[in-house]
Formats: C-alpha cells, structure tokens, sequence
C-alpha cells in the first residue's frame, strides 16, 4: 500500500502538483467560506428570532432589528476574505 | 451643519382672554414646541394650574371621531389622495354642517350591512360544515328528529363495535375516523354510552334541518354566493363614496385635526384664574417672526422673553440643520437615533460616506441604472416622508454605483468593452491582454478607508467630549479617545515596520537601533514609535476605565470589517459572472452554434437564468450594499464619538395639505 503511495507520488508531473496545489487551495477557500458560513448562521439564528419577535410587536423596530440581525455577517465576510486571499493572492 | 439647529426658549404670558389667538398664531407658524407644564400636584400648593380646553372642545373631537370612522370604513388615508385645490376653511366649515351627518349615515348604513352579511356567510359556512358528514347517509334529515321512545345521535368513532341493545346504525367506510349514526331506544342511554365510549366517540351535533343533506347543502351554498355578490355590491358602494367624497373627508379630517389640536392646547399650559403661561422651543432664527406676530395680534397684550438655557439639563428639542442633498439622510440617523442638542450631527458625513460605500460595494453600471429606475418609478407607491427620503437615498446611491461602475468597468457583470477599468479590477477571469482581480490593492484600499474613517471617529468623540464633559472627567475621557486613537496607530507603525504592504507604506528601511540575537530581527525607530504609542494609548485607556483594556481586539476587528467593502463586492460580482457563465456559455452560445427547433428551449432557458439570476443578485445587491454600508456607519463609526437620544422637535401645529388658513 505504502509502496503504491510513493510510486503514484513519483509519477506526477509538475503540473500536476501545481494542480494539486491549486486543488488545496480551492478546498482551504470553501472550507473558510463553509465553516465561517456556519457560524454566522448560528449567531443569526437567536438574533433573527428575537428580532422578529420585536417587529410584531413594534414595527418601527424594523430598521435596527434588520441591523442587529447582520451584525454576525462579519464573521462570514471574514471567512470571505481569506478565500479571496487563498485564491486571488 | 453638523451641529443641530439652534434653540430659544420662549416664555409668553398673557391674560386668558387672549389665549384663543395665541394659540392660533401659533399653530399657523408651526414653530413652536411646547414644553408641557407638569402640574406639582404638592398638598396646600396654590399657583399655577393646567388649562381647561377651549370652548366647543367636545363638539370637534366628536365630529373628528366621526370623520375617523368614515375613513376606517372606506380604508382612506391622506397619504393615497393627491393635493388638490384647498378649500377655504368658511366653506369647509358650511359643508360639514351640511354634509357629514348624510355621509356619516350612508357609510354607517352600508357598513352595518356588510358586517350582518360578513356574520350570515360565515353562519352559512358552519351549516354546511355541519351538514357535510350527512351527505353520505341515504337518510331524509327529518327522520333525525321527533322521537319520543328513541334517541339519535351522530359523532366519530374510531372502530366498529358490537352492541347488545337492539339498534339501527350507519357507519361509514374509513381506517382512523369513521362517521356513525345511530338510533336506539332512549330507556337503554347507559349501556350504549358505556360501549360507545369504549370506541372512543366524538359527538357531532345532528343539524334540525329536513330534506336531503347533499340537497340542503347546495341550496345553502347558492345562499352564499348570493351573500358574497351582495357584499361584493356594498364594497362597490363604499368605493364610490370613497372616490366621490376623499377629497372632502382628508380636507375635513386636518380642518378639524387643527381644530381639536388648538383647542386642547391649553392643557399643556400653565394657567392661574386671569392669566397662562406657555413655555417652549423656537428655532432662534424665527424667534423675532414670532414675537412680532404674537405682538401684533394681542395688540401689544403681552409678555414675551426668551429665558437662558442650559443645554445641559434643559431637554433642548433637536432640529436637524442640514443642506439640501443630506436631508433624505436625516431618516438613516432616526433609525439609530436622533442626535443630542449638544453632540456632533453627524448626518452630513454619512450622507456623503454612504453612497460611496454602496458604490464601492456594488459598482456596477447595469445595475445602478436599475436602481435609478428604482428610485423614481417607486415613488407612486411609497407616499410617507420617510419613504420618499428612503428613495431619495436610494437615488444618490445609484448615481455613486454608475460611476464606481465605470471605474471598476462593469455592466451587469461584464467588462465594459473598449474601457479599462480606471483603478483597479474586480474582473475575476482576467480578459485578454488585461489583469486578472487586483484584490491584495482592493483589500489594502478598504483597510486604509477603515483606518481613515475610524480616526474620524475617534477625533470627533474627542471633541464631542471636550464640549460636553467638564472637569477631571472631560481630561480622562479625551485622553481615552486619544489613547485608542494611538494604540490603533501604534499598531500600524508597528506592522509598516516588519512587513511591506502594497499601498502603504514600508518603514523597514529605518535605521535598525538593535537586533533581537538568535532571530535577526532588527528593532527599528518605527517599532519603538509604534510600542510606545501602544502602551501610552494602552495608559490612557485604563486610567478612563479600565476594564475598556479587554475591548482593545476591536481595534483590529473594527478596521479589518471595512474589508467587506470589497469582500461583499467580490461576491456580487461572482454571483453575476456566474450569471452570465451558465446564460451564454451553457445555454445560448451551444444552442446557436448548432441551430436547430430544440435549440428555442435552450435560448429561453437561458434568458430565464439570465433574468432570476440578475434579478437575485438585484436583491443581494440592495440588502448587501444598503446593510453594510449602513452598519459600518452604526456598528464602527458611531460607537466610537455618537450617543444620540436627543428629544424629537415637535412644532405645534400641521402642514396644510388640503385646507387653506
């Protein structure tokens, strides 16, 4: 099993490491939009069902409980930028 | 600008008799905010009193309430009824005399009716709801009834059962709930509960009716859609007393709002048997218009003195003083919270910083136009001011999304053809001959924003509290100010000194002072600049408060979340290239290369991505562009210098639409 591993890693090309280094790179992006994703949904979650609450009762609440509801969209455009860096840099 | 309006306090006093005037110069200038004498209430207190209503008080509100439920009736607000000619208030005067009671009687009329048809529909759709489980039953409904040795009864049951009583049933066909009628002799009731209840049986009430039920059925249901073109009949009614007379009820409505307001003014007065005193708020600019005329209609018969002010303790109201183009952003400030009378009004900035952030988000020519469209084609719906404030910024930020579109060479997600992009590029496949997203130069560019508005911040909250504070705290808190102002420069010293940064600068040419042994790392002028501002900045910090020392990773925080400038940017335009991609390298461009009849659906296909797709990115554009720019202002500039709460200037008075004075 070992063997095969080091043979298939002797074969490849540079261009193929290149690929497959491009291949990371694409995967470390997802995984960071994915993942931060993820984590701006959770936080979203409490405030959105808060914030609704607030609008029925009160509907001039609107404006700042839409805002206080995209206050975690930090965490998401931060995972957007490192996988623009990771592709683009 | 950038400070709210001036404020006078008023203190005008005069005899009661001639209260009627003054307060009706004053509701037609529209100026004057009154400050509402609060009675003490204190035991064996004799002086001033709260005023009594003007005389014919009750009679207005009364005919006010009636115009109100006119109104509710036929669903009319001001807002839907464009301004027509005013009508002189002696004329109005006439015609509600003559015209409200008729009015009043025809709407109520109608309106009667249509609810006793509302309740007779809803009463019809019980019956038939009660009938449908008979339907099934070959049985005539009279049979139900009129026994003396028996009993009916009807319900669910959830299985067949057997019983000992001698009886006749009909059990219809199901699996959980199966319908059941059933006839038994009246003297056995308890052992037919008994088994019943073993089956687990829901009664169903049998419905006093005769004839067949599938007939009575049908022939209530034709009562129905008779009841429904009945009150399909009395709604048209109502509509054309609606388009008849709105022009008369919105006139009517302000005519006798004025009137109810003016003659209930005194309550907020301050009166003793002879006299009335009413404090309040004039800008100061209008404070000689309005002592003039107060003058001129009393003849002179009064007292009028504007009293010192401390801004301080006084509960100033807050009237915004802004240039034309940043009033519609008066409404995002009112959203977070109007200014205070003694703070920065901060709406100039933010009607200028806004637009180009959403310009810099969005930047696309195609979709800047669609906002522009936008903003005028929805002013026939959004009527309110702050609706057409909301448009109005809508407006200023598309025109700032079609020129960052240029600069960024944009048009629905595709490069502009003949024109570079003028600065840099957002085009994530870099086109022939061209350059790929220069988004390292984007990113640094959005920080240096972050960096610049922030001190902005920080030099305004400096200011803010060396106006408002006093004594050893005002010191403390500029120094805090001052001391997060330094950490965050300190901090990019620091950085500009061990790494080169594309558009900064690199200070790592300085002369090096000392190198860490083992490491090579040398300490430069700019390191020990940057670490003592960071530890002064840090000094300042802790001596205002210092448990405000572990909030210090915001600094980072706060100027890096200006990335999304470009971060959300980037994804509009992915989400439209990507658009564009599947449009006319999936559908269109194979279907015309190899024409044939199947090849329509591909191009409609095509043509719907193309829409949907652009019409979402439409979406995400408005909510992501609109948002963020909005919270960069809320969440990263205003906490650093903005408090807001201030009170709400409130004139006493209206401005006349429909009436004339």
């Amino acid at each position: 099993m070992a063997a095969e591993v080091v043979a298939a890693v002797d074969v490849m090309t540079v261009e193929q490491i290149a690929a497959s280094q491009m291949g990371m790179k694409a995967l470390g992006a997802g995984i960071a939009v994915g993942l931060t994703g993820i984590g701006s949904g959770v936080a979203e979650m409490g405030i959105g069902s808060a914030a609704v609450g607030a609008v029925a009762e009160n509907k001039d609440m609107f404006g700042l409980a839409l805002l206080f509801t995209v206050i975690p969209e930090t965490i998401v455009i931060f995972g957007l930028v490192v996988a623009l860096l990771l592709l683009f840099v | 600008m950038l400070k709210p309006k001036q404020m006078s306090r008023l203190l005008i006093a005069a005899s009661r008799d001639q209260m009627a005037p003054v307060i009706a110069e004053l509701y037609r200038h529209n100026l004057f905010h009154i400050e509402e004498y609060v009675d003490v209430g204190a035991e064996g207190y004799e002086g001033f009193k709260i005023g009594t209503p003007l005389s014919g008080a009750s009679e207005k509100s009364a005919d006010l309430i009636k115009i109100r439920a006119i109104t509710n009736a036929i669903s009319l607000s001001a807002d839907d009824v464009e301004k027509g000619p005013s009508c002189s208030m002696d004329e109005l005067q006439a015609r509600i005399e003559r015209e409200l009671p008729l009015l009043e009687r025809e709407v109520e009329e109608l309106t009667v009716r249509r609810s006793k048809l509302d309740a007779r529909e809803k009463e019809l759709e019980q019956k038939i709801h009660e009938l449908t489980p008979f339907s099934d039953i070959p049985v005539d409904l009279n049979l139900y009834h009129g026994y003396k040795r028996f009993t009916t009864i009807a319900g669910y049951v959830s299985r067949d059962f057997v019983l000992s009583v001698p009886h006749e049933k009909y059990l219809s066909q199901g699996k959980e709930k199966r319908f059941l009628v059933m006839v038994y002799p009246s003297d056995r009731k308890s052992e037919v509960e008994k088994t019943l209840q073993e089956a687990g049986f829901q009664s169903v009430p049998v419905p006093n009716e005769s004839g067949s039920a599938r007939g009575r059925i049908e022939f209530y249901q034709g009562e129905i859609t008779a009841t429904r073109k009945e009150i399909l009949e009395i709604s048209t009614q109502l509509e054309d007393v609606k388009k008849k007379h709105a022009g008369f009820l919105v006139a009517c409505e302000e005519l006798l709002k004025a009137e109810v307001d003016q003659s209930e003014a005194p309550l907020r007065f301050a009166t003793t048997k002879q006299t009335f005193v009413a404090e309040g708020w004039v800008p100061a600019d209008k404070v000689r218009d309005v002592t003039n005329s107060l003058t001129h209609v009393t003849e002179g018969k009064i007292f009028i003195t504007v009293v010192p002010i401390d801004p301080e303790q006084d509960s100033v109201p807050v009237e915004y003083d802004n240039p034309d183009f940043a009033r519609p952003t008066q409404v995002l400030m009112d959203v977070y919270s109007r200014p205070r009378y003694t703070e920065v009004d901060p709406t100039l900035m933010v009607s200028i910083v806004f637009p180009i952030f959403f310009g810099l988000i969005v930047g696309d020519v195609g979709y800047g136009l669609i906002f522009l469209a936008m903003a005028f084609g929805l002013r026939k719906f959004l009527k309110g001011e702050a609706g057409g404030q909301m448009l109005a910024v809508l407006r200023n930020a598309s025109i700032s999304t079609i020129i960052f579109g240029f600069i960024y060479s944009e048009f629905l997600g595709f490069a502009i053809p003949g024109w570079k992009p003028l600065l840099y590029s957002r085009h994530l496949m870099a086109e022939e001959g061209g350059h790929g997203p220069n988004i390292p130069e984007l990113m640094v560019l959005s920080i240096w924003i972050g960096i610049v508005h922030l001190t902005l911040g920080r030099i305004l909250g400096m200011y803010n509290h060396a106006t408002q504070d006093h004594g050893h705290h005002r010191t403390l808190a500029v120094m805090a100010n001052f001391g997060w102002l330094a950490v965050m420069w300190g901090i990019i010293l620091a950085i500009w000194s061990s790494a080169a940064i594309p558009l900064m600068p690199d200070l790592r040419g300085l002369p090096v002072l000392w190198t860490v042994p083992g490491l090579g790392f040398g300490v430069t002028i700019g390191h020990v600049v940057g670490i003592v501002l960071l530890l002064v900045g840090i000094i300042c910090i802790a001596r205002e408060n210092f448990l405000e020392v572990i909030e210090l990773p915001t600094i980072v925080s706060h100027v890096l979340s200006y990335a999304r400038l470009v971060a959300v940017g980037l994804s509009g335009v992915a989400i439209a290239m990507v658009v564009n991609y599947m449009t006319f390298d999936m559908f269109i461009n194979p279907a015309l290369a190899n024409f044939t009849i199947l090849s329509i659906i591909g191009i409609l296909a095509g043509i719907v991505v193309f829409v949907f797709g652009h019409l979402l990115n439409i979406a995400l554009s408005i909510l992501g562009g609109g948002l963020h720019s909005i919270r960069l202002h809320y969440v990263e500039f205003f906490t650093k210098f903005y408090k807001g709460g201030g009170i709400r200037y409130n004139p006493f008075g209206i401005k006349r639409r429909f009436t004339e004075e």
